[in-house]
């Protein structure tokens, strides 16, 4: 119940800021936050409900390409409706509430020497870089770009 | 659950704040000569929050801070959501790309062990090292290594320093990266889509805003292969990183340790906590 309410409250935050950032007004909005908001909520209790365990967030990219594909009732109005939502709208609250968590490892973070922050560096760089590499390549090699 | 007595309504008041006011700032690009950086809401939003939980003010308890980083993960759901509902529409695109899915996320793992394990050995690390560079060490990485080696094993301190890094400043360095990287234009916004889903929710949000703000017009084909791409690793991400990543790291840190490590034996190596 505690998930079902946060969800929805991420939902109004991320209405006021597309309302602000993006100028869609909230009317608008509401129906496209709402069917995320649905969306997620169902994706979050099927992993529940799975005898195994599963990442979430697989069931809830699943469940919303499925309800926004060309062969599911209601596509049409499903797509559109989410697609009034900027994808910015709902990252900002994200990094906002990743800020309100930074405090608690600022004290873990002075106790880390020197090397593994030159390291953690390295490896977000090559993360990104790499992926980033072989996509192209492979686009290049098929003839995409 | 022990957050029940944490006020989350005053945690979401204050994001509610954050995100009208950052909104109202809007984006703005800073041309820094080497390339252009993109400032916009989500990054001023990220560091004000960080202002306001610094252990300092006492604005915060511990206590909302763990809800906070709690109810980031349920923020993040939507994020995903939407990027779903980007990919719907458009499966048929999808099968098209589907050997470079595969493949970005064969860059991923080689990315942090190839520039990582070297890096890291030369600078002076030991077994930390393995830990540290086999994977971008989120919360399933952790567990993963724990897990393995044990929560006071040296692998387990590494994999625990990189994550509090990408915790503290991974979402900021992802976005100058995403930045530069776009506007060198030596690559594809479509490749750099992919490249951004990283496996952490703060750090693609801000890659790939960093994208979107870069390229207005790609937009769509970035939230795309983005969501894609992340939706590939989400899958299989787990399974390469158990079966692939990790033992390739350890069998590659067993070769290489004897050839660039450090000599010296009593190089301090960061925090002596645990997992």
């Amino acid at each position: 119940m505690n998930q079902v309410l946060t969800i929805l409250l991420i939902g109004v935050i991320a209405l006021v800021g597309n309302w602000i950032g993006y100028h869609v007004p909230p009317t608008e909005s509401l129906p496209g936050i709402l069917l995320l908001a649905l969306i997620t909520l169902i994706g979050m209790g099927f992993t529940r409900i799975l005898p195994f365990k599963s990442p979430v967030i697989v069931w809830i990219s699943l469940f919303a390409m499925i309800a926004t594909s060309p062969f599911f009732p209601g596509n049409a109005f499903t797509a559109a409706a989410i697609g009034k939502i900027n994808l910015l709208a709902l990252a900002t609250p994200i990094l906002a509430y990743a800020g309100l968590s930074l405090g608690k490892d600022i004290h873990l973070f002075k106790q880390l020497s020197w090397r593994i922050v030159v390291v953690s560096l390295v490896v977000f760089t090559g993360t990104f870089l790499f992926a980033t590499l072989f996509a192209e390549a492979i686009f290049k090699i098929q003839g995409k770009f | 659950m022990t957050e029940e007595r944490v006020n989350v309504f005053k945690l979401h008041f204050i994001v509610l704040i954050l995100v009208a006011l950052t909104e109202l700032i809007g984006t703005k690009k800073i041309n820094i000569g080497i390339g252009v950086i993109a400032l916009f809401p989500m990054l001023y939003a990220l560091i004000l929050g960080g202002f306001i939980s610094w252990p300092k003010f006492k604005w915060l308890k511990e206590k909302e801070m763990n809800a906070a980083a709690n109810i980031l993960g349920l923020s993040f759901f939507l994020f995903i959501c939407k990027l779903g509902a980007n990919i719907g529409p458009e499966l048929p695109k999808l099968m098209g790309s589907g050997v470079s899915l595969l493949f970005q996320e064969v860059g991923h793992i080689v990315g942090t062990i190839a520039l990582g394990l070297p890096i890291a050995l030369l600078i002076g690390l030991k077994r930390e090292a393995i830990g540290a560079t086999y994977s971008l060490d989120r919360e399933p990485n952790l567990a993963i290594i724990v897990d393995k080696f044990g929560a006071n094993s040296p692998e387990a301190r590494g994999a625990l320093g990189v994550y509090i890094c990408g915790t503290l400043f991974g979402a900021i360095y992802m976005s100058i990266l995403a930045s530069l990287l776009g506007s060198s234009g030596i690559f594809h916004p479509i490749s750099l889509a992919m490249g951004a889903a990283v496996g952490s929710g703060s750090m693609m949000a801000a890659a790939t805003g960093s994208l979107a703000v870069i390229f207005p017009d790609a937009a769509k084909d970035i939230a795309f292969y983005s969501g894609a791409a992340n939706l590939m690793m989400s899958i299989i991400g787990t399974y390469v990183c158990i079966f692939v990543s990790l033992p390739l790291t350890q069998r590659l840190y067993k070769w290489l340790e004897p050839i660039i490590g450090r000599k010296s034996k009593n190089i301090q190596e960061g925090g002596q906590h645990s997992a």
